[in-house]
């Protein structure tokens, strides 16, 4: 595989030159070989995906071109010259910027002020001058065709517009070079679509960019030029005429194909679980419908849909404006987690870092916090049996497939995949009988994501009822038995079967009519 | 526990990872040591050793409260003045009763921790509920509290001839041949170190101080905990109070518990730059409040003057800082 890479840039058929080449990187850590032999060409104009499983190597990679590590061996050639950083503003000087997966902009500050940012602010008698701030400030947004006033507050722009200020501000630097890092993972489809226009736009007008991504969908979409990493060596590069998606997701996970079908059998059994009516909130409206037992029922929207809405409403997150909710024929006052959790709902939310994972604690206390109550000594002082806790999570963990060196092994020491076992495996032993899952899957690896699939499936065969949210059309196909389409607060279609496609979600979700198709 | 202890092997030994956790107890065993040479017939000495617990008992009283409600991830400032509380009106109490059974004494005593735990939950429910933040909330408080024990007060001490002898002797007396102070700090801190290790209470007070939005989605409530954390806090201070009161034998409206607030603080923080870096823990404040203990009797039997326990005092928690923060950038 990797003699193909070679060749293939070797012979360089494209009259574009390269911009960026890597050669014979190598970096090693104590103990293990993060990257070998590694090569990599991206050419004038290029967008040039990096693809691999979380630990294949491409965040050391991109650490290495840019100055944040010092490479063991190899080197990066701009324009054909050698270079080498040893700060990221080395890198700046020669034309590469990154673009992380939290855009580096601060919140409270104008858009103006975030494009200066680390710059010395053009001044008149002393005092910063903010006409010709906000006046060069426009001028950079008009060059990435950025539609947004420049006194705005960061904090009120939407992710797209985040995106493609943290660009814009790497364009201003002069960059030719950009490294997007997982730059759509808060980006709903239609601000995808948004940034790569914008995306494209720039690499015609000869800007480059490397842009790493978990989302293979997109990555067909965008990219011109396709380099796979995989347990830090070459597992392959494609161009656009060659991409061919089965050989891509080969090249990512090697021999162990995870060929992720439609999903095919189902759990659902007639037997009612929960029964939803009327449900409303901020903007949910009129939500109504029933879940079996055993069955998976998506909820799909763009954000603010009242999709994900929903989900915070049945787990008592949010208080409900009208409607009812029973559990197996008893109505259920979800008027906070607590009361959800004792009604036997559990909730896996969207944002595993803030709103799922206890940091500086062991898998052992993450996996055991609500349910703390089953490993109790005596009810008055609640002295936990550390035995029976011990007992008790390690079956959990062992069930969840997590990999692991222990389980009194630090959370943030596992890779995001496990992490999300972690959580999802919380609510085994709290008894929780309907999940709310609300992208269990991000930012997750491709072989992390297969697993957490079968763990759903399983979760469906042994009788639990779920409701699922993604921001990834696909794993609706993937996961679920029927899928409810929400927009503008109300539930205007439900998908099943053969009615349930990418296409109709997407068109439902953006108020459209399903009529024309099915006729 | 065996699966920490192989994973703990498995790992290659980490300089920086072993000062993060061992480099405060490594420095309270260097400065033992120096001192014991400094001055071997003095400081080194069973009756000396005491006198340092007893010194540090009404600090590691009130710390070890602190270091509870610091674990849900909150802040108390009121402390100092809650340990005046304590102090003035356990002996005020006492002196109007006028009477020296031993009932008595104790019946006053929880009387007192009880108004110091209202006072906490007063906090706790002015924080949570309405989320004004910890620092403004306490540091207001403590000026109530201040100005409450000066108005009753009218600013006069309550004599050691007004208070019974009981009361002094939980102060001053031993028992066995420990000093009842140390006795009542072991005391606290087992307690304590078994509610925040060992309980439910506890290990949800960590879930909060860890991830507030996490704890709350596993049905934790803050509310519940911000009470029960801030009214430990407060009593721990107004009890580590009455024990500097019984034993300066009198009931000061003032100047009491402001010594002893700054280093509660930097009694905490080395503590959780100990053992478990980045964690607030009764074992880390104990050995953070034995430090302070040893440098300041260490240096005054050696004779230095008083400025240089100070400064020595600053330059280890600086350096304790300093140790945890490098071991948290390794751990990112």
């Amino acid at each position: 595989m990797t003699g193909t890479a070679m060749s293939d840039s070797e012979t360089g058929i494209s009259l574009a030159g390269p911009v960026l080449r890597v050669r014979g990187m190598r970096k090693e850590f104590p103990g293990t070989l993060a990257l070998d032999d590694v090569a990599l060409t991206v050419r004038r104009g290029e967008i040039h995906a990096l693809l691999g499983e979380n630990g294949a190597g491409k965040s050391t990679l991109i650490k290495c071109i840019c100055g944040a590590y010092a490479p063991t061996a190899g080197e990066v050639l701009v324009d054909g010259r050698p270079v080498s950083f040893s700060t990221p503003r080395g890198a700046v000087e020669a034309g590469i910027a990154v673009v992380h997966q939290h855009y580096n902009l601060v919140p409270s500050l104008s858009v103006a002020e975030n494009l200066w940012l680390g710059e010395a602010l053009p001044r008149r008698l002393g005092l910063v001058d903010w006409a010709a701030v906000h006046a060069r400030a426009r001028q950079v947004l008009d060059r990435v065709g950025l539609d947004i006033p420049t006194d705005a507050d960061v904090s009120t722009l939407r992710p797209d517009q985040l995106a493609m200020i943290s660009i814009a501000k790497a364009v201003s630097g002069d960059a030719r070079i950009i490294i997007l890092d997982e730059p759509t993972n808060a980006l709903l489809p239609h601000e995808v679509d948004r940034l790569f226009e914008q995306m494209r736009g720039l690499a015609t007008g000869g800007h480059s960019f490397l842009y790493v991504s978990h989302r293979l969908a997109e990555v067909f979409e965008i990219a011109n030029r396709v380099t796979v990493l995989r347990d830090g060596r070459n597992a392959g590069e494609f161009g656009r005429d060659g991409l061919d998606r089965r050989a891509v997701v080969d090249a990512i996970v090697g021999k162990r194909a995870a060929q992720v079908g439609r999903k095919s059998r189902t759990h659902a059994s007639a037997q009612t679980m929960m029964q939803v009516r009327n449900l409303s909130g901020p903007v949910s409206q009129d939500v109504s419908f029933t879940l079996h037992t055993g069955e998976i029922v998506g909820v799909a929207g763009l954000p603010g849909s009242g999709a994900e809405e929903t989900l915070n409403l049945l787990f008592g997150r949010l208080r409900r404006r009208a409607g009812t909710v029973t559990v197996a024929d008893r109505p259920v006052d979800l008027r906070d987690p607590a009361a959800a959790i004792a009604a036997g709902i559990a909730l896996v939310p969207a944002d595993r870092l803030t709103e799922s994972m206890f940091h500086a604690e062991t898998i052992r206390a993450n996996i055991s916090m609500p349910s703390l109550s089953k490993y109790l000594r005596d009810p008055l002082l609640k002295l936990i049996n550390r035995g029976a806790e011990v007992a008790g999570i390690s079956e959990v963990a062992t069930r969840m497939r997590v990999r692991m060196p222990g389980i009194e092994t630090h959370v943030d020491d596992l890779s995001g995949g496990n992490q999300q076992k972690v959580v999802l495996g919380r609510w085994l032993s709290t008894g929780a009988r309907i999940f709310l899952l609300n992208a269990p899957t991000a930012a997750v690896d491709v072989g992390a994501k297969a697993e957490i699939y079968d763990l759903i499936q399983e979760l469906a065969a042994s009788g639990a009822g779920i409701v699922f949210a993604s921001t990834e059309l696909e794993e609706y196909l993937v996961v679920c038995d029927r899928v409810l389409v929400f927009f503008q607060g109300r539930v205007v279609g439900e998908l099943a079967g053969d009615s349930l496609t990418e296409g109709n979600i997407m068109t439902l979700a953006a108020g459209g009519d399903l009529s024309d198709d099915q006729q | 526990m065996t699966s920490s202890d192989s994973a703990k092997a498995a790992t290659p030994f980490n300089l920086m990872g072993f000062l993060a956790r061992y480099g405060t107890i490594l420095s309270l065993v260097i400065l033992i040591i120096v001192f014991s040479i400094g001055r071997p017939e003095v400081f080194p000495t069973l009756r000396n050793m005491f006198n340092v617990l007893n010194q540090v008992s009404i600090l590691g009283i009130i710390a070890i409260g602190l270091t509870v409600c610091m674990v849900v991830g909150l802040f108390d400032l009121s402390i100092g003045a809650m340990a005046t509380f304590g102090g003035y009106f356990a002996a005020r109490f006492l002196a109007e009763i006028g009477s020296d059974s031993v009932l008595v004494v104790a019946g006053v005593m929880i009387l007192v921790l009880v108004l110091a735990m209202l006072i906490g939950m007063l906090n706790g429910a002015l924080i949570a509920r309405l989320g004004i933040s910890p620092i403004v909330e306490t540091l207001a408080m403590s000026f109530i509290v201040t100005g409450l024990i000066l108005g009753v007060s009218g600013s006069r001490t309550v004599n050691p001839s007004e208070i019974t002898m009981t009361f002094q002797w939980i102060g001053q007396g031993r028992v066995m041949g420990i000093p009842n102070a140390v006795l009542i700090l072991a005391a606290t801190a087992f307690v304590l170190w078994l509610f925040l290790e060992h309980t439910q209470s506890g290990r949800n007070m960590y879930a909060l101080g860890g991830n507030k939005e996490a704890a709350r989605l596993s049905g934790i409530s803050f509310t519940k905990y911000a009470l029960m954390g801030m009214a430990i806090a407060a009593a721990c201070a107004a009890l580590g109070g009455m024990v500097a009161g019984a034993n300066l034998g009198s009931g000061r409206p003032q100047g009491v518990g402001e010594t002893y607030l700054l280093n509660a603080f930097v009694a905490v923080f080395i503590g959780a730059s100990t053992l478990k870096p980045g964690k607030f823990h009764v074992l880390g404040t104990c050995i953070g409040v034995l430090l302070i203990g040893v440098i300041n009797n260490g240096l005054s039997t050696l004779g230095v003057p008083t400025f240089w326990q100070y400064i020595v005092q600053g330059t280890i928690l600086i350096l304790a800082l300093i140790s945890a923060s490098a071991n948290s950038v390794r751990r990112a």
